[in-house]
């Protein structure tokens, strides 16, 4: 009995796997007995039990957990086959999906490298917290990330859709370079073929003209291989071209790709003027102005705009100029401008001097 | 970024806007920089031919006589014949057919030019020429040189090219004018659109649209002739565009024309808070001064004022001659000269790059011995 035992333990390491793993603990069903025996766990409480006693206590709808001193309610839908073998290992993975899930910020998003990693060190604690700590720490790591995925709903889910965009973003660039790939592969071999052709050809020509004509074998020889020279220039030449149309295919997507590194804060529009508000304060810009220049111009609708003139554009600008420079007083300014004019206390002579030194411009000849 | 900051932007602010007093101490100190170096000049002239003279120079020679000091310009009578031949300019330009705006851009560079240069040292018959020409192309009206030059009495293409450089360093290399004469059809357009269409005046502000002048439309129609006028001609033959913005120039020609509608037309532009009201009357008070300069020439003039000009510049013209720069006479020559002188260098290269090469081609003969070709 005892050697039997030992025997069967021997057996069970051999497998790697605990003696547990073959009974349920719910119905005490051996895998000896049911072959098919599978087990299943619920990440609420991580208790396993065998797939027959879950569709047996749960199918009626939500029930508390049948491992004695649990009681959580379960629920079928919750039920999946774990992963890994120890299951504080699947309950980590899960808890840390789900905070992943939650705390889903990127690099990016942070002004330095810095503060990423220290919010990747908060996160870590937390993780932390859920996983190994005990009642009150954990209950308040769990409050922390409930807040937390209520505070910022927004942006988690801003950033789930880059993620998703992203890899999806990855896997079409993958079909296409797998694409290219055979592409350039299948041009490879038809390229191979049409050569060997070619060559095969001008051997059977040399051959047929060694026979018939007169000429002189050496010279026969040579004209052949010309020919396959010739012949190999432009079919190399066609066989590059659609692997440049892939790359610049390439060259776009990787492109696009950079895109879905936008910055948090929106793009403004284009703005020519970096910012300087070019609002006219004088005036205000109308649409159509009268002028008795513009009579001609108007009658014939649209024949100034082949040249590239637009009245708009004109009007802009004559208004501008009316009033561009109405209230600049270069009498005051220029006096306050040192370097243009000394001040009136300054004897004429040297003030001529000042000026002459400024203005002194040398003789070409 | 406001209408007057952009325009404090512009080379004709920064760089050719004076007060009264600053314009007329550097033509001051032109004159007197040009008179010295023409006195200097004559006097190397004179030492020069007294030397070739065999007789040791003592005198003799007729043309010696005058040994006193040369009789320069002032800076007025300087002022008149640069206001003479900027007439002149406009009449060629007429003559020429060239467009308002080349023209005035061509009066505009010889007044600029003539603030740092003086009239003796480089004779504004040719710099007209030259302004004109080079005008044609800043103000993108096509002028093949050499129908230019044929149009023009005793003048080559050389005449006018050799004397661009020196035009556009006189310009400082700042070939932008700006001219009032866009500036004057957009206050027309803006006052018909006030007359017809009750436009709002001022960004922002709605409503209190204060009592138009009575019959506006016809006075802007009589206006704005009237102010052309004095943009094509008083405004370019007097010094405004060195002391007034285009828009005062434009303002006070239209001042001129009506003064009642164009302080309606000012003080309707500015909102009646204490301080608008200062700027307001500033503006005024500018646009009235640079009206009373507009006014210095009449942009119609009789036979007689035309004939007076001529009788006053003949003597003028007389003294000109006696006092220019002897050494900047034939300025054309100058320039090949100088030219020449840069393409001697240039041979000199090329000469000595060319023995280089042989004498290369050589030692690498030499490198490998002998050609075979003897053996």
């Amino acid at each position: 009995m005892n050697s039997l035992a030992m025997s069967r333990l021997n057996i069970n390491s051999k497998h790697g796997e605990d003696p547990s793993n073959d009974i349920c603990p719910v119905c005490k069903s051996n895998r000896y007995l049911n072959p098919s025996l599978q087990f299943l766990i619920n990440p609420e409480c991580y208790h396993k039990m065998c797939s027959t006693c879950v569709d047996r206590i749960f199918t009626s709808g939500p029930a508390a957990c049948p491992v004695p001193h649990c009681g959580k309610t379960l629920r079928k839908k919750g039920f999946h086959k774990a992963f890994f073998e120890s299951l504080s290992i699947e309950r980590e993975v899960d808890i840390r999906r789900k905070v992943a899930s939650v705390f889903n910020r990127r690099q990016e998003e942070f002004e330095s490298l810095r503060l990423f990693n220290d919010y990747l060190e908060d996160v870590e604690n937390l993780v932390f917290d859920l996983v190994e700590g005990r009642g009150k720490v954990r209950q308040a790591a769990e409050k922390k990330l409930e807040q937390y995925r209520l505070g910022n709903m927004k942006e988690i889910e801003e950033n789930e859709r880059t993620e998703k965009e992203e890899a999806e973003m990855e896997k079409l660039r993958e079909t296409n370079q797998k694409e290219a790939a055979r592409r350039r592969r299948l041009a490879n071999q038809q390229e191979e073929l049409e050569e060997k052709a070619v060559v095969a050809k001008a051997a059977r020509d040399t051959l047929e003209q060694l026979a018939n004509d007169e000429g002189h074998a050496e010279e026969i020889t040579k004209r052949a291989e010309r020919i396959i020279l010739k012949g190999a220039g432009p079919r190399r030449r066609q066989f590059e071209k659609p692997v440049e149309a892939n790359g610049s295919a390439d060259g776009s997507l990787t492109i696009r790709g950079l895109k879905k590194k936008e910055a948090p804060t929106k793009d403004m529009p284009y703005d020519p003027f970096g910012g300087l508000n070019v609002a006219p304060t004088k005036y205000v810009l109308q649409k159509d102005y009268e002028s008795q220049w513009l009579a001609g111009v108007k009658k014939n609708e649209n024949n100034h705009l082949t040249g590239g003139y637009s009245l708009p554009e004109y009007y802009g600008r004559a208004m501008f100029e009316a009033f561009s420079g109405l209230s600049v007083f270069i009498e005051d300014e220029k006096e306050a401008d040192p370097k243009q004019s000394p001040s009136a206390a300054v004897a004429t002579e040297a003030a001529v001097l000042a000026v002459g030194v400024m203005m002194e411009i040398d003789d070409v000849f | 970024m406001s209408e007057d900051e952009r325009y404090r932007a512009s080379t004709q602010f920064r760089l050719w806007s004076f007060t009264l007093y600053a314009l007329h101490a550097q033509r001051t100190q032109t004159n007197l920089n040009a008179a010295a170096r023409v006195r200097a000049a004559v006097r190397r002239v004179r030492e020069v031919r007294r030397a070739d003279t065999p007789d040791g120079g003592n005198g003799n020679v007729p043309s010696m006589a005058p040994e006193a000091e040369t009789d320069c310009l002032t800076v007025e009578e300087e002022k008149k014949l640069i206001a003479f031949y900027c007439r002149q300019a406009l009449d060629l330009g007429d003559f020429l057919g060239l467009g308002n705006e080349v023209k005035a851009t061509a009066v505009q560079y010889i007044k600029r030019f003539y603030v740092t240069n003086s009239v003796m040292t480089y004779s504004p018959a040719d710099i007209l020429k030259t302004a004109l020409f080079f005008a044609t192309k800043t103000e993108n009206h096509y002028f093949r040189l050499t129908k230019f030059a044929e149009k023009l009495p005793n003048t080559k293409a050389e005449d006018i090219l050799a004397l661009e450089f020196l035009l556009t360093q006189g310009l400082r290399f700042t070939f932008d004018v700006r001219h009032p004469y866009r500036a004057l059809e957009g206050a027309v357009m803006e006052l018909l659109a006030i007359a017809n269409h009750d436009v709002p005046l001022l960004p922002g502000v709605e409503g209190a649209y204060p009592p138009k002048p009575h019959n506006m439309q016809n006075r802007v129609f009589a206006v704005h002739s009237n102010a052309r006028q004095y943009l094509k001609i008083s405004a370019l033959l007097t010094d405004v565009y060195f002391h007034f913005t285009p828009s005062q120039i434009m303002m006070a020609s239209l001042l001129i024309a009506d003064s009642s509608l164009t302080e309606w037309f000012i003080s309707s532009k500015f909102p009646s808070t204490a301080e608008a009201e200062e700027v307001k009357l500033k503006i005024l008070a500018t646009i009235t001064s640079c009206a009373d300069m507009l006014r210095e020439v009449n942009p119609i003039r009789s036979k007689e004022e035309i004939d007076l000009e001529r009788s006053q510049m003949k003597p003028l013209g007389k003294k000109l001659n006696k006092c220019r720069n002897p050494e900047k006479m034939d300025l054309v020559a100058l320039q090949k000269s100088k030219r020449e002188g840069d393409g001697g260098v240039d041979e000199k290269v090329i000469k000595k790059r060319k023995m280089e090469k042989e004498k290369f081609a050589k030692e690498g003969e030499d490198l490998f011995g002998p050609g075979l070709k003897g053996s």
